[in-house]
């Protein structure tokens, strides 16, 4: 008995992907299979606790879920996530001097930590980023003189007493309001932005140019990178996603199209445009085809929670860098290698476009990303075990343990397999979050989120 | 001959997606055209540089190019001329220096292209710097495609039906096999083109033609608040030139359906009238072009 405990302790506790049996456990989102455009998911964020998880999609909206509290009774599962808030970050723009119409798609939402009873977030579109406050009312004042309790006035001249209006509960209501708009600093499109560990500063990046703020200064930002030439022709590369160290106040990572990343140190100047460190791998010359260039452009950079890894996303596969090491990765994970032999259809399709991104689980042992026909891969660090798993309304019962999924490349297909050709190119998991302390993801399909948890038992 | 119809049909799906890409909703988005650019150069020099339709001198490894010429710019002699109706475009004091002329010298320089450089040293110009500097880099230009052989002749050898459509070379071709360094060659910065000022947008690239010869470095001369518009109107005016060109190479050619559809929409294009109204810029390449089309529908992909 004492055995049968301390395996099931070691099998929990191993957060290993493959050791942990992930199961259903809420899927949220429209059924309809007729996908309205602004509902497509473009970002998942899970806040610093991981009571919030917070959504932004392409119609510029943000919807917030707030976990319930853990149930004494209920042994078997953590709590669940409903709707705590819902708002219109960002609306439709028209640059009238350029004749450019603005997506108000939400491209990136990042947390603050918490420091009072509010709750405030960042959220982007192409252009402008804004600071939310996210606060709970659950009292409002009753009792004035003046005013009757529907609002309107009354006349003064029939108050005979006065009395103190007083506190009373009310049904819980979350506001969202805007507290600061930071705009007109990019004039490429916004990919990321990155709070820094100070909590007083963060950085946006755009393709050509990364801005250094102060989220208490809105009319003034400090450019820190800038890779855009003096003559335009001579373009070779863009910045396409940069974020700063978890610890390292003064240091970020940018990610650029030719797959490098260069670490930044904004000690040394104040232009960085000069990296401390490059860190590149050889192209492998036996791979080379037209869409070399293509699959190589780094879709994600994420560091690590301790800070001496970082991963980075690429067409094909996930690579995690020592910090310490420039020239290679120490780890390579071949997310659809399959692929490889479709890139010419791919490419057609537009799927090779597509920007994946990448996350990790709270200890680092575990990576995620996402793929095609609705499936999500993770690798365990440790183990060096992979699994495949789907996100389906299929296996929607709640506790449904998901079966591990496989792709044939080729040949004889086994039973239970999918072959590549069939494939959904258009059901893709784009943006995957780990909550920071358990083992509970979210999973975004085009117009769905889907949370798993591991099984407890 | 397989990657060359490969390329031929990358290169048009290319060019589809840079203009479509106009009219996104969101603006021109840099990363993904200077992807879709990086691509297009590849399989453009794999196109070019492919011995099957090439003139004597490309069979083989890449010949460094005579000193005069500059690098190849657009696609193919045959796909049309360079853009001369765009005055916007930016030019580099090069010797080969055929700043944007006036429609008619196309044609001219169209026939010279028979006997060689010219007209891909016009069309080349605005790459020149870039390739140049590329040359460079990898110590002289003899690598790996860097440099095209010279531009196809009119001695194309698929005139004489040199390289049948079933894609074996015929034995008294004179077409060495390529060595299959089939990896297109790393690809230099696209070709982009700042706009006329204005930013992007279709009416920008079509600023009434200028002088024939255009000075430098007109980004120099932009006003500081028009360095900062996104600079994707070069974009734009990437895609009337090749849209341009690929109308002219579909009404040569009337195989293909995609590209036809393509060419269509673009023709029908206001802003198409001058280019429209060009004469036809093919020489040798009307028949190479006209085995090619049939052929490059029914393309197996991979």
């Amino acid at each position: 008995m004492f055995l049968k405990l301390s395996l099931r302790a070691v099998f929990l506790g191993a957060g290993g992907g493959n050791d942990i049996q992930w199961c259903f456990s809420q899927v949220k989102g429209a059924v309809d299979d007729d996908v309205a455009e602004a509902d497509i998911i473009s970002t998942v964020e899970f806040n610093h606790s991981g009571e919030l998880l917070a959504t932004g999609d392409k119609g510029g909206r943000v919807v917030i879920f707030q976990q319930e509290q853990e149930n004494k009774t209920q042994t078997h599962s953590r709590g669940e996530y409903n709707v705590y808030s819902t708002f219109q970050s960002h609306e439709p723009e028209f640059d009238y001097l350029k004749s450019l119409e603005i997506e108000e798609k939400i491209n990136k939402i990042r947390w603050l930590p918490q420091k009072n009873a509010a709750q405030f977030l960042l959220s982007t579109n192409d252009k402008t980023i804004k600071l939310w406050k996210i606060s709970e009312r659950d009292k409002r004042p009753e009792g004035y003189n003046l005013k009757e309790e529907d609002g309107r006035y009354r006349d003064p001249t029939t108050v005979t007493t006065l009395r103190v209006p007083v506190f009373r509960p009310m049904d819980l209501m979350v506001e969202a309001s805007p507290r600061r708009i930071f705009a007109n600093a990019h004039t490429y499109h916004i990919n990321s932005i990155s709070i820094n560990s100070d909590y007083e500063t963060y950085l946006s990046a755009d393709d050509l140019r990364i801005n250094l703020w102060h989220l208490e200064i809105t009319d003034r930002s400090f450019n820190i990178v800038d890779i855009k030439p003096a003559n335009m022709e001579e373009l070779t590369e863009v910045i396409t996603a940069a974020e700063f160290h978890p610890n390292s106040c003064n240091t970020f990572v940018y990610s650029s199209s030719k797959g490098t990343i260069r670490l930044c140190d904004m000690r040394a100047s104040a232009l960085c445009d000069r990296h401390s460190k490059l860190f590149e791998e050889p192209e492998d010359p036996s791979n080379r085809s037209f869409f070399s260039e293509i699959i190589s452009s780094i879709s994600d950079v994420k560091f690590s929670h301790s800070g001496r890894y970082m991963m980075t996303r690429d067409y094909l596969s996930v690579k995690i860098w020592d910090l310490n090491m420039e020239n290679r990765p120490v780890e390579t994970y071949q997310v659809h290698e399959y692929l490889r032999s479709k890139l010419c259809s791919l490419y057609e399709n537009d799927c090779i476009f597509d920007k994946f991104e990448c996350c990790w689980n709270g200890s680092d042992s575990v990576v995620m990303t996402g793929s095609y026909n609705n499936f999500f891969r993770m690798f365990d660090r440790n183990t060096k075990r992979d699994i495949t798993l789907e996100a389906s309304r299929e296996n929607n019962k709640p506790r449904t343990v998901l079966k591990p999924r496989k792709v044939c490349a080729s040949g004889k297909r086994k039973k239970d397999e999918i072959s590549v050709d069939s494939l959904d190119f258009n059901k893709k998991i784009l943006h995957t979050a780990w909550h920071p302390k358990e083992n509970i993801i979210a999973v975004a399909t085009t117009n769905n989120l889907y949370i798993f948890q591991d099984k407890v038992n | 001959m397989e990657f060359k119809l490969e390329a031929h049909r990358i290169v048009s799906i290319s060019l589809g997606k840079i203009y479509n890409s106009r009219v996104q909703r969101g603006g021109i988005k840099l990363h993904k055209n200077l992807l879709v650019s990086l691509v297009l150069r590849s399989a453009r020099q794999v196109y070019l540089s492919d011995p099957c339709l090439g003139g004597p001198g490309v069979g083989g490894p890449p010949q460094p190019p005579p000193a005069q010429e500059q690098l190849p710019g657009e696609p193919a002699p045959g796909w049309g001329e360079p853009h001369a109706r765009d005055s916007s475009m930016e030019q580099d004091p090069e010797p080969a220096g055929a700043a944007p002329e006036p429609p008619a010298l196309p044609l001219a320089l169209g026939k010279r292209s028979l006997e060689g450089s010219p007209l891909l040293r016009a069309e080349a110009v605005p790459e020149a710097p870039r390739r140049r500097v590329e040359a460079a880099e990898r110590g002289g230009g003899g690598g790996e495609g860097a440099l095209e052989g010279p531009p196809r002749a009119r001695q194309c050898c698929c005139r004489r039906l040199c390289c049948s459509p079933h894609g074996a070379p015929r034995a008294d071709c004179g077409c060495r096999p390529r060595p299959d360094d089939g990896a297109p060659p790393p690809p230099v910065c696209p070709r982009k083109r700042s706009a006329s000022g204005a930013g992007g947008g279709p009416a920008g690239c079509l600023a009434s033609g200028g002088s024939p010869v255009k000075k430098p470095r007109r980004d120099s001369e932009e006003q500081p608040g028009d360095e900062e518009e996104m600079e994707t109107g070069n974009v734009a005016n990437l895609i009337t030139i090749f849209g341009s060109s690929f109308s002219g190479l579909l009404r040569k050619s009337p195989g293909g359906g995609r590209e036809d559809e393509d060419g269509e929409e673009e023709e029908e294009e206001p802003q198409r009238g001058p280019e429209a109204a060009e004469p036809g810029p093919m020489y040798c390449d009307k028949p190479v072009l006209r085995n090619l089309n049939p052929w490059s529908t029914a393309i197996v992909a991979f």
